[in-house]
């Protein structure tokens, strides 16, 4: 059993549906096999006793020809589940293999077989079988092929996707190098790595392939020999005043088969997507606290952001993941930071804490966050005044965000125009139609957005556009404060140099204050004065820009700034970036970078590195920052 | 002119379907066992009928000319008739629409609106007890044989209780006209609609949670929220507008098992519609009436596709030819 799958039943035992329907499944799958030898009375046999209601003789009662309801029941659960099984792997069987052909060959064979399944998503399928039921005469073999004739492009539409995203596998290509032919490497390769989804849907697919039958039986299509559920319904019917027992029992078994089955589907779906049951929501009621006494009137010389101490921490399963681990930094008015570090360092984590956009499974354990000298969070609880968040009545008028706009981040289904007229209004209720569309137009010509744009959809703009468009949005009502998370990332270097040229112009035009976080130490050296990197959770190093480029004092901003190409220098070897071991560097007993660190030593790995402060507002989390320091960098790498 | 343009698109689009459904059926008649002028003309039909129906058909021809002359016969209208009345089929099945259309629609009205709406607050608290409880008990609604749960409500509400009636549309000696006529209907739907939307409703929870789910996680959610705009307005502006595309969708695509299910329910009340039809037809082996009823539920369900299509295009405006 591979981690997965174990991982897989595991998850899906736990929960109380998945256990539920298993065992409820195990009972009645049980029943079924055991039948003849349970010692009931035989299904078919009629007796006198007709119309009885259920009694100590007969559990169930009996039917309008004295037979036994419960004998019935439990040989019905044999037709229910060989119709379930068999439906489900004839189509199972079909849709694989057609799905994996048109998945794996593309072109014209996957272009004609998805043809065949979007036709077969529109055909009423019930009324194919029943046609093909009544034409063929009614028999259980016949429903079964008639089912899974009409299912299969379910399980092939799967398949299909399955295999489109396998086909690309080194493995599959190490076959076919190998010399392996396309038919050996769908049937050994491609489906059995592709076949965990397709199984998962089984349990669907069984259950309607039992509630088909079903209907089939009821509407006088079934097979006469057999005990059906579907059938005995059928009967029951006719005497539904005289004796509804013999109707209830079998629905009663039906609703329990076909119920634990889609309950079982669904459980191991969630046991193997956990994040599927807790995404989204809207966010959770946090504590709030009032604000600290006497806080001191902000001045000209309070910063516009104070972080003290922050620290974020994931939930995942049983795991916690602090990813903004004890950050502090302080922000001037009309100042601008860049936040560097590679991606899962903690640093866009950072950007929604300070937002407060954070998703329910984060928290913050602890830290303060001043605005303007007001504390926004303090000991990580939201500071609320008046029952209201503090951060609420900034949001936007004071302190706006530039996402990555090629992340969705407008509504697809709204204009730019609407989507900066419905910010507006939300805070200038009163504001005037004519007025506000002065000001989008104001904003526009700013920020170089042709005025015949205006009513695009997102989708409509290019790249480039789609990034001003998402700046004129932030900008819309005149913030002092923008926070910039990956601005530029996924654009084209020509438009990234050109964004990040107007962001800069930008700032220093409406005296903005800047916190600009990226990957990308080049993109933050142009239009910040100051640099933090970050490294799993915390900043390991802050200083001016002109001094972290001349003289790092941490190994981890060395390998950033090595990582950087440079255009006018000599080509040259470009250190690459180590691999960060989340787990490790969250393990570490000493200097989190010390797993990956070339100049590692024992002291490194043994003790937590002091906050080296090397004067003018250069501190480095490093046993060794005086030493990097006084190395000047080499002048080929670092950027005058 | 984008939505015309994209709806003439797709009309042309939905030929080669028609197509195979017809040949579908075509190839049914040719492949069942027995006769095929009898299939078309109806068992124990007298030799001149059947002899009519021979030519008609061009049964005598070679196959691909016989489809031609069946296919011909549909563009006509012409379905055959039915074996137990002779009447025409086409006229039969029309009759039948509009008591179909009736329960059918306000099953689904009131199951999707009401899914919509219990799924867009379970969305809200992903993962909560209330949310798993619920997720549970959908699945366990749609799980349940919808003639079943009809004959239930039956013994309960009619046979029990009495309260309501339990078959037919109207009353033997009702009202046929004016407001008494309307709710002597209303009376008679109230179960047929509760079992059928009853399933759908648990069909739709589950579709509208996982889908705002979806879009609550998107980013220009997150924008939203860090614009400022309070949870409701994020819920109806942004989350739920979106979600209700992949919504619509699946609404347009499931409509061909709604209409099974309302066969189902049909049998059940006696409810006089295209369900009752097709099971009378069962019981009488009256082929051309089931073949019939095949034909203009296909057709149905294009056409449900083809309108899904048309709303989808109009909520998003990413969709272009």
């Amino acid at each position: 059993m591979t981690p997965g799958l174990a991982k897989t039943v595991r998850g899906t035992l736990r929960s109380l549906p998945g256990a539920l329907s298993l065992t409820v499944l195990a009972v009645i799958v049980a029943a079924a096999l055991l039948a003849p030898v349970l010692g009931l009375p035989d299904p078919a046999e009629m007796a006198f006793d007709l119309y009885q209601s259920p009694n100590a003789d007969h559990w169930l009662g009996t039917d309008n020809f004295g037979r036994d309801i419960f004998a019935r029941v439990v040989w019905g659960a044999r037709v229910a589940l060989v119709v379930a099984i068999g439906a489900a792997l004839l189509s199972i069987l079909i849709g694989s293999v057609l799905g994996a052909v048109a998945g794996y060959f593309g072109g014209w064979i996957d272009g004609l077989l998805s043809r065949v399944f979007d036709i077969f998503l529109l055909i009423p399928t019930f009324f194919l079988i029943l046609l093909i039921v009544a034409l063929f005469g009614a028999s259980l073999p016949l429903t079964i092929v008639a089912i899974a004739l009409t299912t299969w492009p379910r399980s092939a539409r799967l398949m299909r996707s399955q295999v489109l995203t396998l086909k690309s596998r080194v493995y599959v290509q190490a076959a076919l190098a190998a010399g392996a032919s396309h038919w050996w490497v769908i049937v050994r390769h491609v489906i059995p790595n592709g076949i965990a989804p397709i199984i998962t849907d089984g349990t669907i697919l069984m259950g309607m392939a039992i509630l088909t039958e079903a209907g089939l039986s009821f509407l006088g299509l079934g097979d006469q020999n057999l005990v059906s559920w579907g059938g005995m319904i059928f009967e029951g019917q006719r005497h539904l005043r005289l004796a509804p027992w013999m109707s209830i029992a079998p629905g009663v078994a039906l609703l329990l088969l076909v119920a634990s089955l889609n309950l079982l589907g669904d459980s191991i779906n969630f046991a193997m997507n956990p994040q599927l049951r807790t995404r989204g929501g809207a966010p959770k009621a946090r504590t709030r606290v009032a604000p600290p006494a006497n806080e001191p009137e902000p001045t000209a010389e309070t910063p516009i952001l104070e972080v003290e101490d922050l620290r974020l921490v994931y939930t995942a399963g049983d795991r916690k993941i602090a990813a903004v681990d004890g950050v502090s930094f302080s922000l001037p008015r009309g100042g601008a930071l860049g936040i560097v570090g590679e991606s899962g360092c903690g640093k866009s984590s950072l950007g929604s804490a300070l937002l407060q956009t954070m998703p329910n499974n984060a928290e913050l354990t602890s830290g303060t966050i001043r605005y303007d000298g007001k504390a926004i969070v303090l000991n990580g609880k939201p500071v609320a005044e008046k029952g209201r968040s503090r951060i609420d009545a900034l949001r936007w008028t004071r302190m706006a965000t530039i996402f990555q706009s090629a992340m969705n981040a407008l509504n697809p289904v709204t204009t730019v125009r609407r989507q900066m007229m419905d910010a507006l209004r939300l805070h200038k209720p009163g504001i005037g139609k004519e007025e506000a569309a002065a000001r989008i137009g104001e904003v526009f010509d700013m920020i170089g957005i042709p005025r015949s744009r205006m009513n695009a959809y997102p989708h409509q703009l290019s790249g480039g556009m789609r990034q001003r468009a998402m700046i004129a949005l932030s900008l819309i009502l005149e913030p002092e404060l923008v926070i910039a998370d990956e601005p530029t990332t996924a654009l084209d270097m020509l438009i990234q140099d050109q964004i990040l040229g107007e962001i800069a112009d930008l700032r220093e035009r409406l005296n903005l204050s800047l916190i600009l976080v990226s990957h990308d130490m080049g993109a933050v050296a142009e239009s910040c004065e100051t640099v933090a990197v970050m490294y799993a959770g915390r900043i390991v190093e802050i200083a001016p820009t002109r001094r972290i480029f001349d003289r790092p004092a941490h190994p981890y901003t060395r390998t950033l700034i090595g990582a950087l190409p440079s255009l006018t220098g000599p080509l040259e070897d470009l250190a690459s970036l180590p691999a960060t071991d989340t787990e490790a560097a969250a393990s570490a007993t000493g200097c989190r970078f010390a797993h990956a660190c070339p100049a590692a030593t024992d002291l490194c790995r043994a003790q937590v590195p002091p906050a080296v402060d090397l004067g003018d507002g250069h501190v480095s989390e490093c046993h060794y920052a005086e030493d990097f320091a006084a190395e000047a960098a080499d002048p080929q790498e670092a950027r005058a | 002119m984008r939505l015309l343009r994209y709806f003439l698109f797709r009309l042309l689009q939905m030929f080669p379907i028609a197509l195979f459904i017809v040949v579908i059926n075509f190839a049914l008649i040719h492949m069942a066992p027995g006769d095929v002028s009898i299939l078309l003309a109806g068992e124990g039909a007298d030799p001149q009928y059947m002899e009519e129906v021979r030519q008609r058909y061009g049964l005598d021809l070679p196959l691909y000319q016989q489809l031609g002359a069946y296919i011909g016969q549909l563009l006509q209208g012409d379905l055959g008739l039915s074996f137990r009345t002779r009447e025409p089929v086409i006229g039969i099945i029309a009759e039948r629409i509009p008591a179909t259309l009736l329960l059918a629609g306000t099953a689904l009205v009131l199951a999707s609106v009401l899914g919509v709406i219990i799924g867009a607050v379970m969305a809200r608290r992903p993962g909560s007890a209330m949310d798993t409880a619920v997720t549970t008990l959908s699945i366990s609604l749609f799980s349940i044989p919808v003639f079943w749960l009809g004959l239930m409500l039956i013994l309960l509400f009619a046979v029990t209780l009495r309260w309501l009636p339990s078959s037919g549309m109207v009353s033997i000696a009702g009202p046929r006209e004016g407001i008494g006529y309307i709710l002597d209907v209303a009376m008679h739907m109230i179960l047929p609609v509760l079992s059928l939307s009853a399933i759908w409703l648990g069909q739709y929870v589950r579709l509208s949670r996982a889908s705002v789910s979806e879009t609550l996680a998107e980013p220009y959610v997150t924008t939203a929220r860090a614009i400022g705009f309070p949870e409701r307005r994020v819920m109806s502006r942004f989350a739920l507008r979106n979600a209700m595309l992949p919504i619509v969708t699946v609404l347009g695509l499931e409509l061909g098992l709604l209409l099974s299910g309302a066969v189902l329910t049909e049998t059940v009340f006696s409810w006089p519609g295209l369900g009752r039809l097709i099971y009378e037809a069962i019981l009488s082996r009256d082929t051309p009436v089931i073949m019939g009823a095949f034909l203009i539920m296909s057709f149905t369900v294009m056409l449900a596709a083809l309108l899904t299509d048309l709303l989808y295009a109009a909520l998003d405006p990413r969709v272009r030819l």
